[in-house]
This record gives structure tokens, sequence and C-alpha cells, in this order.
């Protein structure tokens, strides 16, 4: 048995560095400059550089030896902008012009600071072009060459003009797997989730401040709905094809399609404001809690309800049911103290797979009642574009869902000896 | 020939999809659906003929246009279905909903399903390191939180449509994938799939001229399945703000309704839970008969 456990955590790895993967490819690679986000589109590039610098987002995204500067945008004069090309010192068409001994102006946005190692890579041509560089494709025309100096990452055109099509500075990283996707999974194995920026706190804090309200609305949820549907779904497969079977399948495909909002905006209008019988908002004691958990029940019992019928039902056509009828068992019997027991399987599956739900909340009930949980924060951070927040919740949802996936199986395989553990 | 005689004759024309057909199209409430998933789809072409006509014009179309003097009239003659707080028509306001909501349907499908049957083939058909492949990565999408991974990828590509095309398109290819994988699977090992590789035809071959005709229909019912849950989450997106953006989509009417409510506006909210239950009951209906025609292995649990 604890083979089999250890196999399954195994066997979880690669799903977890998926996941990983998929969050920094996500928030980092296609969420685009953080810098920009929080200091705004006009910040000076050298304020944007220094935020960069002190959380690592100067750092290549997955690895490499060298990386872009924000000191000097890279250009290409073949479609620059007017306003760049004036920057350089270029005419109005072509690549940029150096006579013969001219040094090639960099316009810098700030100094380069002390203490870092620099490349400057041009792609030209023409007589004066220095070959001391590595040649590309068999032509003279590419040429790159490192600076080791801070002071002086230079061009000079010698022995003739120069025709310049490209520039870039880039700058030497630590070594060549320095990057941010090694630094972001140094701080994930720190347990450091980052810090949220609208509220100034560290999102681990927030996560395990948010816990307990969301456990307090979804726990009593999963509980109420599992023995609510499941007895519904006896009723049905014991009485199937009867009026009261085919009333209440027809009742959950209606229950399915009424949209989730709706079920919130109209209970929370009718039943707290205008009945009275329940608080509005707030959380304050456990009378705060019972019309979210009631909306909550009501939003899934339908699906719930349908899938557990056909469970039932499924088993229900299976050989020992036969016999169990042929040798005159009467069919509560049967259905309680066989079919149930044989259904458990789908049944643990589903609930285990709902647990990780339990830790993400309910995102708009809690919004819509006030209740201080995850699905609260996430919705906020979401308004206020907070990624640290949202990829940590997004990040400890999936571990959650990936250990209780491993959870379901082992209880799958301690409950019905028919699994096989190898 | 002498083996002709042995060939069982198959039925005359009847292919596995015009049963199919038959089978569905004969229950009365799958032909209910039909018709009203019919008179909306009518509606949604209608709102975006009439959405791409004033947006040629380049004039304010009638439901966005504001009359403070016609705010909050109830459902009459002139207002089927009433006015909103900006004396906006509600009915024009919901078949532009309807054309938002069935505009997600199908992107989201056409982003997801063709993601969905092409690893699901490929994994299923090649195996080994491929399959590995496919199943890492559907494992991967499918254990991070359905609501939150969509509620992520809108924020990070922005507000707008296309956060939300991509957003419901890039998660839920997970379902479609698995479910054709398992049926590839089993096609696999049928006689007609080794009649073929006997005959030397490439895998390409094989896996989208005879496999793939044979499983599609796993992702036609995976299609209607899924639109109610798109139009869900769109309706979701669109309430939060990060959905559509200055258009009425159903989502921004129940946020905007939900506040009127509390001043005795109903007819609204009314209309938009109204629209979108029957379009989603019509789907889900419609779905478990498609199901049912197309999957005889479900109909024994359906009972």
């Amino acid at each position: 048995m604890w083979r089999y456990v250890a196999k399954r955590l195994v066997q979880a790895i690669p799903t977890v560095a998926g996941v990983v993967l998929v969050t920094f490819v996500l928030f980092n690679v296609v969420g685009g400059s953080p810098a920009a986000m929080v200091l705004g589109q006009n910040a000076a590039a050298r304020s944007l550089e220094e935020f960069d610098v002190a959380r690592g987002y100067d750092k290549p995204l997955f690895f490499g030896h060298w990386t872009g500067t924000r000191a000097l945008e890279e250009v290409d004069f073949e479609n620059a902008p007017p306003g760049v090309r004036a920057q350089w010192g270029a005419g109005e068409t072509g690549g940029l012009r150096l006579e013969d001994g001219e040094e090639l102006a960099l316009p810098l946005a700030f100094p380069l600071p002390e203490g870092g190692r620099w490349r400057l890579a041009v792609t030209g041509g023409g007589p004066g072009f220095p070959h001391n560089g590595k040649k590309f494709r068999g032509f003279s025309t590419q040429w790159k060459k490192c600076f080791h100096s801070v002071e002086n990452p230079e061009f000079r055109a010698s022995g003739g003009p120069v025709e310049i099509r490209a520039v870039r500075l880039e700058k030497a990283t630590r070594h060549f797997f320095d990057s941010q996707l090694l630094d972001y999974v140094k701080r994930l194995l720190r347990l450091d989730f980052g810090t949220s920026a609208s509220l100034n706190q560290p999102v681990g804090r927030l996560l395990l401040a948010g816990i307990g309200p969301s456990l307090a609305l979804t726990v009593p949820i999963l509980i109420v709905e599992l023995v609510v549907s499941l007895v519904l779904a006896l009723l049905c497969a014991y009485r199937r094809g009867s009026w009261l079977d085919r009333g209440l399948v027809a009742v959950c495909v209606a229950l399915m399609s009424v949209n989730y909002l709706v079920w919130i905006v109209i209970g929370q209008f009718v039943l707290a404001y205008k009945l009275g019988w329940f608080p509005v908002w707030g959380f304050e004691s456990w009378k705060n809690l019972l019309l979210p958990v009631l909306i909550g029940v009501a939003t899934g019992l339908g699906a719930n309800v349908r899938f557990y019928r056909t469970i039932l039902l499924e088993e229900m056509h299976k050989d020992y049911v036969r016999t169990a009828f042929a040798k005159g068992l009467g069919e509560g019997k049967v259905l309680f103290k066989h079919v149930l027991k044989n259904a458990l399987g789908p049944v643990i599956t589903n609930v285990a797979l709902a647990l990780p739900f339990l830790y993400t909340g309910s995102l708009l009930l809690e919004s819509f009642f006030g209740i201080p949980g995850l699905g609260y924060l996430s919705l906020n951070a979401i308004h206020s574009s907070d990624v640290d927040v949202i990829r940590a919740v997004v990040l400890v949802g999936a571990l959650l869902f990936t250990a209780a996936n491993i959870l379901a199986d082992v209880a799958l395989a301690w409950v019905d000896p028919r699994v096989k553990l190898s | 020939m002498s083996g002709e005689a042995e060939i069982p004759e198959p039925r005359a024309g009847v292919s596995f999809g015009r049963e199919a057909w038959r089978q569905v199209w004969a229950s009365r409430v799958s032909r209910a659906c039909l018709a009203v998933l019919a008179v909306f789809f009518l509606a949604a072409l209608w709102g975006e003929a009439a959405h791409a006509w004033y947006g040629w014009k380049d004039i304010t179309p009638p439901w966005q246009a504001q009359d403070l003097a016609a705010r909050y009239l109830s459902p009459g003659a002139g207002h089927w279905l009433g006015t909103d707080g900006l004396g906006r028509d509600v009915l024009l306001r919901l078949v532009q909903g309807a054309r938002i909501a069935f505009q997600v349907g199908v992107v989201s499908s056409l982003i997801a399903i063709p993601i969905g049957v092409l690893l699901g083939c490929l994994g299923g058909y090649f195996g080994g390191k491929m399959d590995d492949f496919v199943v890492w990565l559907s494992t991967t999408f499918a254990s991070i939180p359905g609501l939150l991974f969509v509620l992520a990828i809108a924020m990070v590509v922005g507000k707008g449509l296309l956060g939300v095309f991509l957003a419901i398109g890039l998660t839920t290819w997970v379902g479609v994938c698995r479910l054709i994988r398992a049926e590839v699977f089993r096609q696999k090992e049928r006689g007609y799939v080794r009649a073929a590789r006997a005959l030397g035809f490439s895998h390409a071959r094989i896996l989208f001229r005879h496999i793939l005709p044979n499983v599609i229909h796993v992702a036609l019912v995976s299609f209607t399945l899924r639109f109610p849950a798109a139009i869900g989450t769109e309706v979701f997106l669109s309430f939060l703000g990060i959905g559509a953006q200055g258009e009425p989509s159903w989502g921004t009417m129940i946020s905007s309704a939900r506040l009127r409510l509390w001043q005795g506006v109903w007819w609204e909210l009314a209309a938009v839970t109204a629209a979108i239950f029957a379009v989603v009951l019509a789907f889900n209906l419609l779905g478990d008969a498609l199901r049912d025609a197309l999957d005889p292995r479900l109909r024994t649990a359906q009972d």
C-alpha cells in the first residue's frame, strides 16, 4: 500500500512541474512587463531598470548568457520610426552611415552601471566594417563582439565607410541558467509566493487568512450536497422510470440550466432582502453562512443527482444485481446493501476531486455575501491586476488538485480490493 | 466473385450519422430544443448583421441609444421587454447578448476542439512517448482550477472578448482530448484499421481518413455539451467586467439589472434569466439526446 502511495507521488512530479511551468509562462512571459504595470508606461527607463534588477525581471526568462537592457532599445533601421532614427542621427531612409574612423554614438537612456559585462551586437556591412568578429552565413555583414569593459561598448569604422542595419546592447548573466524561471522555482521552494502589490502584504499570509472563511463556506456545501444528492439519486434509482424519477431528472436538468449568477442575485434579493429570512451581507455569525450554503447546494445539486443516478443505474445492470434479485432479495436490500457499496468508487472520486474547490472557495458567493475568503481575495486581485496573488491561488489550487487525485486513487484502492495496486 | 454472397449487405443508404439524426429527430423534446436553438441562432445572426450594419454606417445602434425620458419603462407595446436605466430597449440588448453568447460558444469551440482532437488523435494513435506527452499536458491543464485559470488567462490577455475566447478555448480542450484519445485507442485495434495498415497506408492517412471520421461524433457531442458551459463562463466574465466591453452582453446586463432589482425593476433580469435558461436547457437536453444516439454504449446507463 505504501509503495503504491509512493508511486503515485512520484507520478505526480511531472504534473507539478507542468503546473509551475504553465503559471510561469502565463504570468511572466505572456503577462508583459510588471515594471510598466506598477510604475506606469511613462516611467523613466532607469527606474524601470532598477525595479527589474531588484526583482530579477532583468534576467532572461528561461536561460541564456546574455539578456537585454533598457539602457538602449534594440534598433533595426529597416523599420525604425522617425523619432528613433533622429535619436541615432540616421538619415530619412536606409541604415545608419558611419564615415571612416567615426565612432558609433549610442543614445543611452542612462549611463551603464558599474561592474557589468556588456556585449554590443552590430549588424551591417561596408569596406570599413571590422572583421574581427564572428562571421555569419559566410558573409562578413553580421558582426558581433563582446566588450568586457563597462565604459566603452564601442564600435568604430576603420578603413572605409560603414552602413549599419541594426544595433543591440546586451548584458551578461551570471551563469547560463541564471533566469527568471530558476528564481521562480527557488522562491516557490522557500514557500515564498511574493507580495501583493495592492494590499502590500506577503501573499502567503493573505492565503492563510483567507482559507478559514473559505472552508467555513465550502465544507458545509460539500457535505450537505453529497448527502442530499445521494439520497435523491437513490430515490430515483429505486423508483426508476416512475413519475418521481422522471420528475426529479427533469427538475435536475432545469436546475442545471439556471445561471449560477442568477441563483445568487435572486436568492440574495428574495430570501434575504424581501423576505428577511437571512442576513444580506457580512461574516459575523453562522447565520451569515446559511444562505450562501443553501445557494451553493442548489447550484450543484442538479448535476450531482444526475451523476450519482447514472452511476447507480449503471451498477444495477450488472450480473450480481440480477443474481441478488434472482435469489429473492427485496429491492431495497439490493439497492442499499449491494449497489450503494459497489458504487462507492465513483462517489469517492467525485468527492475527492471536489476537495480542491473547498480551498478556492466560491468566487462569487464570497464576494456577494462579503465572506473574506480566498474567492473574495482572488476576485479583488483580478480587479486590481495583482499578479502575485492570482498566481499563488492558481498554483496552490493546482497542487491541491493533484494531491486530491492521489488521495482519491489511494482511497479507491483502500475500499475496493479489485483495484490492482501495481 | 465467389465471396460476394458472404459479405452482409449494408442497409441501403443509412449511415451511422443519418441513423443517429433520425433517432434525435424522432423525439419531440429534441425537436423543440432544435427549434429554440434555431430561434436564438437566427436572433444572433440578425444581431450580428445589425451590429455590422450600424458599425459600417458609423451611427449609434438603437440598443445603445439612450433616452432618459423613457427610463425604466415596464414591458409594453413600445418596448416589448421594457427599458433599462438609460432608456435602452431590453429586447434589442438581449438580441445583442445572444450574438455575443453564440460568438463565444463558437469561437471558443473553434479553439478548443481542434487542439483537443489533434492531441487526442496523436496520443491515442501513436501511444508511447507521444501519448506520455499528451497525457502530461492534459493532466497539467486539468489540475489547474477551472474558473481561476479562465480568470487568470483573461486577466493576462486583457479585457475584452479576445481574452474570453482564449480563456475558454485554452482551458476546455482537455475534455475533448481525453474523450477522443480514449475513442482512438479503441478504434486502433479494429479490423478496418489493421486492414488499412496492411495495405501500407501512411499513418496520417489512416489516422485522419479512416479513424477520425469514426471518432468525430465525440467532438460533436462535447461541442453541444460545452456550449452552455462556455455561455455561462462568458456571462461570468462579462459580469465581472473583464469580458465584453461597451457591448450589451448577458453578463453585463445581469450586472446592471441586479442593482436595479432593489428598486423594483425586475424585467431586465427576468428577460436575461429566461434567455440564458432557454438556451442552456435546450443545449443540455439536445446534448443528452445526441449522446444517447451517437454513443450506444451509454444508452443503458440512461435507461
